[in-house]
């Protein structure tokens, strides 16, 4: 038993290293260090995804005989400590995190061909369309009709808070083919071309001001048939075992290292409440130390809960308590930059971020001004958004109910 | 020991309430806020021609009704619950209380009360944090003139103003409460630099730089370096009636939570049939309840001795910053999606939360200058014999 990386592991990393180095341009940093959520620039992802599709590495949890790596669990997650490390703007999750494997274990080969290539290449993009104004955390109460007729199914009705919708060409979504007895029949996971006639995309106003979330409106929007990912009316299959990937994953540990390391570089170069540096403020530094140390604790749970999938074991509630911990960490350090950014944290700046959409009424200023400096413009924005890690995938009431059944016996 | 309000007070309470209930509409607020005016001037007429609130707390000789500090929490409290973006703490409570304690700024009171004159203080400074009395901006006599230099930051209401209060040093060091001298100028100003800005909680500031900016000797208001003893006093009165905004805020917050999880239906019940969900709100209303007694702590003590004054203000802050902060997440948490939107009130009145939970020091802030001004118990004060 040890902590420890192995010399294979180290030699890995400096590959990675080393390709971080030599490929990150200075404008891509910008945009994964000047990010305001979780979402990167939708351009600057793209293009880095590019870079990585190049060298191979866009999709690394795949199989390796569709674009995939053979790396062991570990080097996948040096692999994405590293970029995270190195500033690296994210890639959207949808298609390769998500849709992608979905495809992959339920997929019709034509459904493979086509779009497991095109989503490698950044040509296709998908949107995810599960929330629906009135089926949030009751998913299974989704109302969103898809009726057959001839080779289609025709599809009506509303879908909400889908991120990226507006840049999105392929929407993956639950619709509802029949109803049954129970709730969680009668739905099937589809794949819509997001140009097809009837649908409107209506952009949503965040807190942050930026639009990144949207509804959409369906009116017989007619979709084929073979576009049906598994067997109609059995969607729920596919939905639950997409959500696996939604929730598990990736390791969020490094990310929130390097968030406590912002703070600390924040709260060095700001006043206290007794004049000398915040980071020096008793106050603040048991807190910060408090979070630094629920991260520490946070990264052996996750590669314990790793080394348990590396040997081929499901990770069962873990995905709940790594989620809960992991976004309610990740809030906690987003209060903390924010009171490093001192008054300054009270403008409103979004010129001076990299927010991943446009945003809504908002004019910069003609000179560019900037009130401090730029992370204080991105530490409210970071903030509000950071809000919304505890409600999707789940919400945070609700992963503590699925713990208190699965884990507790309650 | 009485909390009733005077039958004036009552009034005072009920008109505004009537008003802002009538006449002032929060998306209305909100597009004023985002336009380059950022408000809506007739607003302020109103509250001083129809409403007589911006002479409610100043003396009768320059006009206003001399009220105190419970008439400034009753009128802060009302405009918290309506999430009005014009600044009547700034412009009246800080500035106003500044104001009234210096001789001959008579005339400019007059103006606060007729609303012709809003006053934008510039206290904090690039490398003050949230401490007012750390000012490095420096004023020296130059003939009979001043001479400022130095910058300002994050000055609230400069769109609006018609007036800026600024505090710059003319002796001692940095930190040091004494050598602040008070300068009351007109906006316009030749060779002030001003950067403005939107806040996120839909208000303006601005940046100011002032590179050796001339300005004429009856500028200086009060005695020189004597600032300190007009602004701690006016200081703990803006934060009191802050609290009372606050409690405002929450009070509309609470309500809008619980009105939507009656509403909101998942699993096929009301969200708030969710036991879950029911102690998270009874948590928001216990955080209320400790902000409305912390209103009245910071209120009536504001007449005490400056000491135990300033503890009772820094507890309220103290408690409202962390109310403010639990009531205005858990607000969003339970709104779900919707919560993280402008499209409901509730977006607004969490970005207000947030700026209220850092305006004038955050928690950790008071809790020092509680910590400092409680005194020691005797053995801990004799030390180790
Ligand atoms: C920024 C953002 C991005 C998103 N992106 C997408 C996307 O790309 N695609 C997509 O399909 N969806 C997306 N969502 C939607 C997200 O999945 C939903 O918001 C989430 O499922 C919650 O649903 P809701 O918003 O309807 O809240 P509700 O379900 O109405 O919940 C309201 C409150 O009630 C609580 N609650 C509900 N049921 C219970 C219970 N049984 N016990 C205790 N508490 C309960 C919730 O925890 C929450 O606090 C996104 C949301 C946000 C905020």
């Amino acid at each position: 038993m040890d902590l420890e990386w192995s010399a294979a592991d180290l030699a890995f990393r400096d590959e990675v290293r080393a390709f971080l180095d030599e490929r990150l341009t200075p404008d891509l940093r910008r945009a994964g260090r000047l990010m305001t959520s979780v979402y990167a620039d939708h351009e600057a992802s793209m293009r880095w995804q590019a870079i990585l599709h190049e060298r191979g590495w866009a999709a690394p949890a795949w199989p390796v005989e569709y674009g995939g790596c053979d790396w062991t669990v570990t080097q996948h997650y040096l692999f994405s400590r590293e970029s995270i490390l190195a500033g690296a703007p994210p890639l959207s999750p949808m298609g390769i995190s998500m849709v992608a494997h979905v495809l992959i274990e339920f997929g019709t080969p034509e459904q493979k061909e086509f779009f497991l290539p095109r989503i490698l290449t950044g040509e296709v993009f998908f949107c995810q369309g599960y929330s629906e104004p009135e089926a949030g955390s009751d998913l299974a109460a989704l109302s969103m009709t898809a009726e057959a007729d001839g080779d289609d199914l025709v599809c009506t009705g509303s879908k909400i808070w889908t991120t990226h919708a507006g840049e999105a060409n392929w929407m993956f979504c639950l619709v509802r083919t029949s109803r049954a007895a129970k709730k969680q029949q009668g739905i099937t996971f589809l794949l819509i071309d997001m140009s097809s006639p009837g649908i409107e995309v209506r952009p949503l106003v965040m807190t942050s001001g930026e639009q990144i979330q949207n509804q959409e409106f369906f009116d017989h929007v007619r979709v084929p048939k073979a576009n049906v990912v598994g067997e109609i009316d059995d969607g729920w299959t596919v939905a639950k075992y997409l959500l696996e990937f939604e929730r598990g994953g990736s390791a969020a540990a490094p990310k929130l290292q390097i968030m406590a390391d912002e703070v600390a570089r924040a709260a060095a170069g700001q006043p206290g409440p007794d004049g000398r540096p915040l980071l020096e403020s008793p106050a603040f530094a048991a807190k910060l130390a408090d979070a630094r140390i629920r991260i520490d604790v946070l990264e052996v749970l996750e590669f314990r809960v790793l080394s348990a999938a590396a040997g081929g074991r499901n990770p069962g509630t873990a995905s709940s308590m790594l989620k809960i911990l992991g976004t309610e960490l990740s809030q906690t350090l987003t209060e903390l930059l924010l009171e490093a950014a001192g008054p300054r944290g009270r403008a409103y700046q979004p010129h001076a971020t990299r927010p991943g959409g446009p945003l809504a009424g908002f004019a910069p200023p003609a000179d560019g001004y900037v009130s401090g400096e730029e992370w204080q413009a991105v530490a409210p924005l970071r903030y509000f958004n950071d809000r919304a890690g505890t409600i999707y995938a789940g919400s945070n009431e609700i992963q503590r109910n699925i713990l208190a059944k699965a884990a507790l016996g309650l | 020991m009485d909390f009733s309000l005077t039958a004036e007070q009552q009034l005072l309470r009920d008109s505004l309430a009537d008003w802002l209930a009538d006449r002032y509409d929060l998306a209305r607020s909100r597009e004023a806020a985002a336009s380059e005016a950022g408000w809506q001037p007739e607003v302020w007429r109103a509250f001083a021609d129809d409403l007589g609130i911006l002479g409610a707390t100043l003396p009768e000789e320059v006009g206003g009704s001399g009220g105190g500090p419970v008439e400034a929490m009753v009128i802060a409290e009302q405009l918290g619950r309506a999430l009005v973006v014009e600044p009547y703490v700034d412009t009246v409570v800080l500035g106003g209380g500044v104001l009234r304690r210096l001789p001959g700024a008579g005339d400019v009171l007059k103006g606060v009360v007729a609303g012709s004159v809003r006053i934008a203080p510039g206290l904090l400074e690039p490398t003050s944090g949230h401490t007012a009395h750390s000012v490095a901006t420096t004023a020296r006599r130059d003939g009979g003139d001043w001479v400022l230099t130095g910058a300002k930051a994050v000055v609230p209401g400069v769109p609006q103003a018609t007036h800026l209060l600024l505090t710059a040093r003319t002796s001692g060091e940095q930190r040091d409460l004494d050598g602040i001298s008070i300068f009351l100028l007109p906006v316009e100003l030749p060779g002030l630099q001003v950067h403005r800005y939107r806040t996120i909680d839909d208000r303006h500031a601005a940046d100011l730089v002032l590179d050796d900016v001339q300005v004429p000797a009856d500028a200086l208001l009060g005695e020189e370096g004597r600032g300190w003893t007009a602004l701690a006093p006016a200081l703990d009165e803006a934060l009191a009636a802050l609290t009372a905004e606050a409690v405002g805020c929450m009070r509309t917050v609470l309500a809008d939570t619980v009105a939507y999880s009656k509403e909101r239906r998942q699993f096929g019940q009301p969200i708030g049939s969710f036991q879950a969900l029911q102690h998270r709100m009874v948590d928001m209303h216990l955080e209320v309840e400790q902000s409305v007694a912390a209103m009245y702590l910071a209120t009536l003590r504001l007449g005490a001795e400056p000491a135990e004054r300033a503890r009772a203000t820094s507890a309220a802050k103290v408690t409202v910053s962390r109310a403010a902060r639990f009531v205005g997440q858990n607000a969003v948490q339970l709104h779900g999606g919707m919560g993280m939107t402008q499209e409901l009130a509730i977006g607004h009145y969490f970005k207000r939360l947030t700026a209220i939970e850092y305006e004038l020091g955050p928690a950790d802030h008071h809790r020092s200058r509680y910590a400092s001004l409680t005194p020691k118990p005797r053995s801990a004060e004799r030390g180790e014999d």
